[in-house]
């Protein structure tokens, strides 16, 4: 106690946070009062003899039935595990968790991350069905493409969504309500059935963005995948929420300053978003707003080494000046974990000036801390124009390279490949595909993978596919691969 | 010939009604693509640390369920499962009680703390009080985070209070309980944050309860995830220009540091009382019960008996709050929320309790009637703020006659507590309908001496 004291003599301005944390560490039962001691008592008691009544209810049955679930046998795959599996909900957590652990996922206009927060859910439903029901590839397909559909006919509902967020994180928002409704899609639940899927899930939805850059960002698409299948099964179990939920500014509008919900249009050739509006998919795990960086600061390298008999010109380097939109999050003179790296403009023009690309092992603590890096961290500053505004569709970088001997070099990127304008050609992203698999699938399983997703609609029984996440790749399973 | 139709039901008939060659070439391929990416994605993902500390997480779910369900002696879940089960029992019927500014809060702290208790190993069980100590330390933190923002004094429209602060509310109590660093108690804050906030709409609705529940059960993991190393922004309360943390869930957020205790802490707690709900129904139609209890008084004595047919308009004063405004209430959590069923239900019986919200109760003839005769009015000087709203209820009849009842402070609000034998009371009545009385006595003396107790786990095991 006394070095605490002396602790707070020393450093006097404490954040909040760190205040709150201390606060709840520090207190102990000296602190308190017989007032406070009775008052509490009173409501602990109340509050025990009003949940004692409460399980007679309707809600209360429900929700017991469904936790009991977790007593069951009923599993699904951890993608890339054969030694263990999990309950459907937290295969689909632990699953949506890898997928946005690294920033490494598909990103789409309006801003979010789409499919991280769809497909572990699906995925995992779909392997929860009792024995008889066989879920096709493309129920699968189907379920998938609504998830993605409301996600983006949501984003549509304000126009904050346009731009990089600054509040929410739009996958906690949408994304929750995707997951939703593409469960719902799965489990053929009736139409009332499908709003009180939305109207649960709404009240799952919603983390702020400060958690971006840290530890717990990845939780925000595991979770987003995980609430809305509860919210799916709680629907089809007959649990009600406010059928309105999309209509009311106290619904999913609580989310925005402006909400303007639109019906969707009618079935008959139905005009998905996808078909006007693809995703981008990234070539290095890292924020989006990285890419144009990347790209730009590798063409200035290549500049650099042309013209000093190829070997970057590091100590003559004075100054690196960033021409991006203002995007508090990503705007880190000096990361010093992966997560934060990951969400540095900065960190990736210095990391692509220094090697030229940017890749899966930019990001090692190595890498992070090594002093050329640090070195040209310091010489690069950020400047804001103010026609660079921040939204995906069309922000643009340049980077400019000023050496001791005055002359600037620099290049602009206003599409980066992998862009939604300039997408991955096929080869390239099973490139991606078939480093990121191996790292911890045995060659056939991320071939049966390859194939059975390229063939998806008319695979038979989409089990298929998990069982080669899980890493089987016994060849009477290839065998399984029937189609349609 | 269709009706105009709600945004929400064109989303509900498609996710229905769309089918596979709806589906583009385009749109196909385009997906498939993704579907690829993502899964080659997450199996390089399955390689991070994060994965590792979320995977051992949920790898608690295939060990025993250790614990207990309210009134089920013989059903036991997994830890925040339980949590969750019994946070939404306790808000299943709106009968908790409320605080000021406005939040439920026992609600979403008790539940998460009971289970823990039984799931921390035999030589580490927290005694009596130090689970005291951790309910408090759950309760202090909403009621801080409260004072952050000048929208909570008020009764909220956006985001339902518990669902915002009792989250975080579980997540501290939970960290007490578990003994967790100052580090770690910062990050189970953090990781809080990104699982609070649902939205006012669904209160009134079936899913509210699970407003709390999943406050308690968020809260709980938050902490749990904590415990095993998961970091979180570390200013996730305070004001971040440019990036959210927890102001995103006010538009108006002052955040202030809490006094650091030495020998000395004041609990909020201690000048601010609870309020505990007589019947169970939003805080609101309190008010309005009392005033027209004590008019229905005045009416009996005016006219011999209750003679409905005497009245010809029922004029309620209320403050402006729509999610409690209802003219015909047409489920039973509606008729929780409603100003209108609550009075109309306390003039034609005289009381309001359990039996009043039961189908039959809400769909009486007798009810609908009187519920036609009512007319709202929103004086300016009712504000909609717990502390300093009332109720006026006015009977103007046929003969030109005004009766009128008004209510300042209902029974069992902070101003004007239950007594202890009102409380046992409705203890009593509520735990009887689950356990038998040598139970329900036991519950209550253990919770008495709560501060002796060796074991708390005791309290949990009991239910």
């Amino acid at each position: 106690l006394e070095i605490s004291t002396s602790f707070f003599f020393f450093f006097p301005s404490q954040t909040i946070t760190g205040n709150f944390a201390n606060v709840i560490h520090g207190l102990n039962a000296n602190h308190l009062t017989d007032q406070v001691i009775q008052r509490s008592k009173r409501m602990i008691l109340d509050t025990l003899g009003v949940g004692l009544l409460g399980t007679s209810t309707e809600v209360c049955h429900k929700v017991t039935q469904y936790s009991k679930i977790y007593s069951s046998d009923i599993s699904s795959t951890i993608w890339g595990h054969l030694d263990f599996r999990l309950p459907p909900l937290y295969a689909a957590f632990v699953n949506g968790v890898a997928v946005h652990s690294m920033d490494f996922d598909d990103t789409w206009h309006p801003a979010t991350h789409p499919s991280g927060a769809v497909l572990p859910a699906v995925i995992a439903l779909s392997e929860a069905f009792p024995q008889k029901k066989k879920i096709s590839g493309l129920d699968l397909l189907l379920a998938f493409n609504v998830g993605i559909e409301v996600q983006g006919r949501l984003l549509r509902f304000s126009s904050e969504a346009r731009n990089i967020p600054k509040r929410f994180h739009p996958p906690t928002v949408v994304g929750t309500m995707g997951s939703a409704a593409a469960c719902a899609k799965l489990l053929a639940l009736n139409q009332l059935k499908c709003k009180n899927a939305l109207a649960i899930a709404a009240s799952y939805a919603g983390a702020p963005l400060a958690n971006a850059a840290t530890q717990t960002k990845p939780l925000h698409v595991g979770n987003a995948a995980k609430h809305g299948l509860e919210a799916a099964c709680l629907a089809s179990q007959g649990l009600q929420g406010n059928k309105q939920i999309l209509d009311m500014e106290s619904g999913i509008g609580a989310f925005y300053t402006d909400y303007n919900p639109q019906a969707l249009p009618t079935l008959q050739s139905y005009p998905w978003l996808l078909d006007q509006q693809d995703v981008a998919i990234k070539r290095f795990p890292a924020h989006l707003g990285t890419h144009w960086v990347a790209d730009a600061a590798s063409s200035v390298r290549r500049k650099l080494v042309e013209s000093s008999d190829n070997f970057l010109p590091l100590d003559k380097i004075e100054k690196v000046i960033l021409k991006v939109p203002e995007v508090k999050y990503v705007n880190r003179p000096r990361p010093t974990s992966e997560h934060e790296a990951r969400h540095s403009f900065q960190f990736v023009a210095c990391s692509a000036l220094l090697d030229g690309s940017m890749s899966v092992q930019s990001f090692t603590s190595e890498n992070i801390h090594r002093p050329p890096l640090q070195e040209l961290l310091g010489k690069t500053q950020l400047e804001h124009p103010p026609d660079n505004t921040p939204s995906f569709e069309s922000l643009y970088c340049e980077v400019s390279v000023t050496l001791r001997d005055g002359n600037p070099i620099s290049h602009r990127c206003d599409t980066f490949y992998g862009h939604w304008r300039k997408p991955l050609k096929k080869e390239d992203l099973e490139k991606k595909f078939q480093s990121n698999a191996s790292s911890v699938l045995p060659a056939e399983a991320t071939e049966g993978i390859l194939e059975t997703v390229y063939n998806l609609e008319k695979v038979d029984d989409c089990s298929v596919l998990s069982t080669f996440l899980s890493g089987q790749s016994d060849r009477p399973l290839s065998e399984k691969l029937r189609f349609l | 010939l269709w009706a105009q139709m709600t945004v929400t039901s064109s989303f509900a008939s498609f996710i229905h009604a769309v089918r596979p060659e709806h589906l583009s070439k385009t749109v196909r391929q385009r997906s498939k693509r993704m579907i690829l990416d993502s899964i080659g994605v997450g199996l390089v993902g399955s390689t991070t640390h994060v994965f590792d500390i979320a995977l051992q997480y949920c790898r608690l779910y295939s060990s025993v369920a250790v614990s207990s369900v309210y009134g089920k002696p013989g059903v036991k879940l997994s830890p925040t499962l339980a949590a969750f089960t019994n946070g939404v029992a306790t808000h299943s019927m709106d009968f908790d009680d409320t605080w000021h500014p406005a939040t439920h809060p026992s609600g979403a702290v008790l539940p998460a703390l009971l289970a823990a208790s039984q799931m921390l190993p035999p030589t580490t069980k927290p005694n009596g009080m130090d689970f005291l100590l951790a309910f408090n330390v759950g309760l202090e933190v909403q009621g801080r985070l409260m004072h952050f923002s000048t929208e909570a004094h008020d009764i909220p429209k956006r985001f339902h209070p518990p669902s915002v602060v009792g989250t975080m509310g579980s997540a501290a109590a939970t960290a007490k309980l578990l003994s967790l660093s100052t580090a770690q108690c910062g990050h189970a804050l953090g990781i809080a944050a990104s699982l609070a906030g649902a939205p006012m709409a669904n209160a009134a609705t079936q899913a509210k309860p699970l407003h709390i529940g999943n406050a308690t059960r968020l809260g709980f993991e938050a902490a749990l995830l904590a415990a095993r190393g998961m970091e979180a922004n570390p200013l996730i309360l305070d004001d971040i220009p440019g990036c959210s943390g927890f102001s995103a869930f006010y538009s108006v957020y002052q955040p202030k540091p809490l006094s650091t205790p030495s020998d000395h802490h004041e609990f909020l707690l201690e000048k601010q009382d609870i309020a505990f709900k007589r019947f169970p129904a939003h805080l609101g139609m309190h008010w309005v019960v009392d005033a027209a209890l004590s008019v229905r008084n005045l009416f009996i004595n005016y006219a011999g008996s209750f003679s409905p047919s005497l009245i010809r308009t029922i004029v309620l004063k209320i403050p402006v709050s729509k999610y409690i405004n209802r003219p015909f209430p047409s489920s039973e959590h509606q008729a929780r929320h409603s100003f209108q069923f609550n009075a109309c239900t306390a003039l034609l019986d005289g009381e309001v309790g359990l039996s009043s919200f039961t189908e039959s109760s809400i769909h009486r003839q007798e009810v609908r009637e009187l519920l036609d005769k009512v007319v709202v009015e929103h004086p300016e000087d009712n504000v909609a703020n717990f502390d300093k709203m009332y109720g006026e209820v006015a009977l103007l009849l046929h003969s030109g006659d005004v009766l009128t009842g008004k209510c300042d402070t209902f029974y069992g609000h902070w101003r004007k507590p239950l007594s202890k034998e009102s409380l046992l009371k409705k203890f009593r009545s509520n735990a009887s309908h689950v356990l038998p009385e040598e139970k329900i006595e036991a519950i209550i003396t253990m919770v008495d001496n709560l501060e002796n107790l060796s074991d708390s786990s005791q309290l949990a095991c009991s239910l």
